[in-house]
């Protein structure tokens, strides 16, 4: 099948470029060892909000047509952002104590943006499990990710200011590594670390959509099965719908 | 043009009815106002006595007591439309669901802007805060936080109300939406009270206007979803 | 340098949480699909 092959593909090319990040990169100048981290702590940032964005679209997709396969895909962009918004979170704490010395600090944006990030899809995800019926889920659940959606811009300017006004000198930045006139060589390893995560973003996605849809059509059928049930004349015992 | 007065009519309706339940239902009103007090007075002991630290902090704690009674004032005014049916009844009108949002939402500010009223100088007895010299930006900052936080709380209200554990629910899709309006809100007084040294509070209040009228268009076009269910 | 747990400890976690995520999807599709052959029409023999 096509979804087994982008599963090779993903694995392989993340095993690649995790190699080329611990073994094939020299270390920073600066940050030494630490600063190899980066390579996957950005690449899961942007693959979370590449999900977070898909499932904003997939839901007012769904808003529009009502199409349960548009909210198994924002199902999928929700739960797998969420993982790699988690990765990312690890992955900046993992890099903070060796450059900073601590695990958590105020003034990165980043840090701060993508913990409100997983903040509000967790409750995405913790929304869609307290509504039982699908199309109220898949409604409620895309007019949340669309307010969501729309929070996250605010938040990331009012952060930033935030940090600006109370500077202080910080050791490293992780913005560094962003900076164009940056070494080929590490701005190859982030890249390819981040294609590597996308492809295995799409597979997972695939997978993930796949599952929901399945678990949708047995909803379907139980409920469907349920109102038979109860529409059967002397049905024995009874019924609850 | 005819829609758009119509539309306001209908707003003013609601807004009016709901805070006359507000009113009249004194009791709960009071409670919030009392509970928001204590919230005030609790901080003190978890960070006092030092009134130093206090009187740094005395912004954010305003702000957080604001946002702990907000989230109940909030829920209760969508929960007096289920208790008989109401927002049903309401949904069935053709009117614009717009309409209804923009009601619950002036509400919930005029709610919330008497409880800002109320706790302002409640900060400043417990925490020594002269807010004399600063009124008017307090005011402002007043003004544009209760007014986002309640047209974020309206639409979020609306959705919890006929969930499973929406007391919990509110507060846990609630509070990251709106921590940016916390943040801003917070450095707005502060900088209000410091008499502005850095020039940041013209920033502070435009973030909070953004904020405002981003969320209240997002309400807006998606309340209507909400009153499907 | 004393970087490397930490390092290691970042690609660790994350690589393994994929993994993990992925071998669980499998695990619940396989589960699903088994489930959904199963359902047979309502020809029950009550």
């Amino acid at each position: 099948m096509k979804a087994r092959i982008l599963g090779v593909a993903a694995a392989v090319s993340v095993i690649a470029a995790a190699a080329v990040g611990l073994l094939v990169v020299p270390a920073d100048l600066n940050q030494g060892d630490a600063q190899r981290i980066m390579y996957i702590h950005v690449g899961s940032a942007w693959v979370a909000y590449l999900s977070f964005g898909v499932t904003a679209v997939a839901g007012v997709l769904w808003l529009w047509r009502r199409d349960p396969r548009f909210d198994a895909v924002a199902l999928a962009g929700a739960e797998i952002g969420v993982l790699f918004t988690a990765f990312a979170i690890w992955g900046g704490m993992m890099w903070g104590k060796p450059v900073w010395g601590v695990y958590w600090q105020w003034e990165d944006p980043r840090l701060t943006t993508t913990a409100l990030l997983l903040a509000l899809y967790v409750g995405y995800l913790l929304l869609r499990r307290m509504t039982d019926d699908p199309a109220r889920r898949a409604t409620r659940a895309a007019v949340v990710g669309l307010v969501a959606a729309v929070d996250i811009p605010i938040v990331h300017f009012s952060v930033i200011w935030w940090r600006g006004l109370h500077q202080t000198a910080t050791i490293g930045s992780p913005d560094r590594i962003l900076n164009p006139a940056a070494p080929l060589v590490f701005v190859s390893a982030l890249v390819s670390m981040a294609l590597a995560l996308s492809l295995a973003w799409g597979y997972l996605m695939v997978r993930r959509y796949q599952l929901a849809r399945l678990e949708w059509q047995r909803e379907e059928s139980a409920r469907m099965g349920r109102i038979v049930a109860a529409r059967a004349p002397g049905a024995a015992g009874q019924v609850a719908p | 043009m005819n829609g758009v007065r119509a539309e306001a009519r209908i707003a003013l309706a609601i807004a009016g009815k709901d805070a006359l339940s507000e009113l009249r239902g004194r009791h709960a009103a009071v409670s919030t106002l009392f509970f928001a007090a204590l919230v005030l007075l609790l901080f003190g002991f978890a960070l006092g006595p030092d009134s130093r630290r206090l009187a740094e902090a005395a912004p954010g704690l305003l702000w957080l007591a604001i946002v702990f009674a907000g989230l109940l004032a909030v829920g209760r005014l969508h929960l007096v439309e289920t208790e008989d049916d109401a927002l049903e009844q309401l949904a069935l009108y053709p009117i614009e669901r717009r309409a209804i949002y923009a009601g619950k939402a002036l509400a919930g500010s005029a709610v919330m802007l008497v409880l800002g009223g109320v706790l302002l100088p409640t900060v400043a007895i417990l925490y020594g805060i002269d807010l004399a010299p600063a009124v008017l930006p307090l005011l402002a900052t007043l003004l544009l936080g209760t007014v986002g936080f309640a047209a974020v709380g309206t639409f979020y209200a609306g959705l919890t109300v006929r969930m499973r554990a929406r007391e919990v629910m509110l507060p846990l899709l609630m509070l990251p939406i709106v921590a940016p309006l916390l943040l801003a809100a917070v450095q707005a007084t502060g900088a209000a009270l410091a008499g502005d040294p850095f020039g940041e509070l013209g920033s502070w209040l435009q973030l909070l206007a953004v904020f405002d009228v981003v969320m209240a268009i997002a309400g807006a076009a998606t309340y209507g979803f909400l009153l499907e269910d | 340098m004393t970087d490397w747990p930490f390092v290691l400890a970042g690609y660790g976690v994350i690589l393994g949480g994929l993994a993990l995520y992925a071998a669980l999807l499998h695990r619940r599709l396989a589960a699903a699909r088994r489930a959904a052959l199963d359902e047979t029409p309502p020809a029950e023999d009550e």
